[in-house]
């Protein structure tokens, strides 16, 4: 038995539309769970109904909302509550589209470092130029921490900008790896059952309980995973948006 | 794990971004190795930096 832990991350076009100069561009399985994932987005939101006493789909919906509301004011404060769209579409795209990744078969969009990093740089610029058109040349007093000696401040105002410019990296990373090492564990230990059972037979069929168990307990993690990576995802946009909201703090 | 990653995330980033920062920097001013080794210890010591924040008010933590 083969297994290949990498091969579930593999881009297969499905439907090729044409060429851009030598890129080809296509309708692949990550464009199709995208759409999936902004499917069931909107049927949560749309379809939920909006009656005084919430049934199931309502109480999701209204949850989610709550969450992020609270959230944004929470970090950002009041004035935050101007990105909610952006940051509750963050959230929602990237928590869906992970959960979907869980379920067996599917793909995660989300383990490929060009879409977190889409994310992460719309974000980045996001608080970059509402940062400028908002406060002018006073955002970048973020780069100036207050209390340190002027000898030093050339110093360590480099070692701020330089850590303003890591943030999209870092934020796009943390994603990316969390869910391609989740999901390659998971698949290493799945693997491990096949193998036990075809080397070593009867005996190893019950040995494979052991990382079957394991597997199963992975899963679980992964759930909570795929939810908190979204939640620490969205966190981050709204600490990010606060500097651009109120630079000086 | 999901922890360790996002600290660890933190410092690869400023050490590898500080390193091609360096890296470009000595081969636009052909100024190397200088520019490498002084940005890669700043992209150290700015990743330390962003660990030690985002240690300190990350939901993880509270």
């Amino acid at each position: 038995m083969k297994i290949d832990p990498i091969h579930q991350f593999n881009i297969e076009p499905i439907i090729t539309l044409g060429q851009i100069g030598k890129h080809t561009i296509a309708i692949t399985n990550s464009t199709v769970y995208m759409f999936v994932a902004v499917g069931i987005i909107g049927l949560l939101m749309l379809a939920s109904g909006r009656q005084l006493i919430p049934g199931r789909m309502q109480s999701i919906a209204e949850i989610s909302y709550e969450f992020v509301a609270s959230t944004i004011r929470s970090t950002a404060g009041p004035e935050g509550m101007k990105f909610f769209p952006l940051i509750f579409s963050l959230f929602m795209f990237i928590c869906i589209s992970n959960l979907v990744g869980i379920v067996p078969y599917t793909f995660t969009v989300s383990s490929h470092i060009i879409v977190t990093a889409a994310l992460a740089l719309l974000v980045f610029f996001t608080v970059l130029i509402y940062g400028v058109y908002k406060n002018g040349l006073k955002f970048f007093s973020i780069f100036m921490p207050k209390g340190v000696p002027g000898y030093i401040l050339p110093l360590v105002m480099f070692i701020e900008i330089l850590s303003f410019l890591l943030r999209p990296v870092s934020h796009s990373v943390r994603l990316f790896a969390n869910m391609l090492a989740g999901h390659i564990a998971l698949k290493v230990f799945a693997g491990f059952v096949g193998m036990l059972g075809v080397s070593l037979g009867a005996i190893g069929w019950i040995g494979g309980v052991m990382p079957l168990a394991l597997t199963v307990a992975l899963t679980a993690l992964e759930l909570l995973v795929a939810f908190l990576q979204a939640y620490v995802f969205a966190i981050l946009t709204c600490i990010y948006l606060n500097d651009a909201i109120h630079p000086g703090h | 794990m999901a922890r360790g990653f996002q600290l660890s995330s933190e410092l690869i980033a400023g050490v590898v971004v500080g390193a091609a920062i360096g890296w470009g920097f000595d081969k636009l001013l052909s100024t190397s190795p200088f520019g490498l080794i002084v940005f890669f210890l700043l992209g150290f010591v700015a990743g330390v930096v962003n660990v030690v924040r985002s240690a300190r008010m990350t939901p993880g933590n509270r």
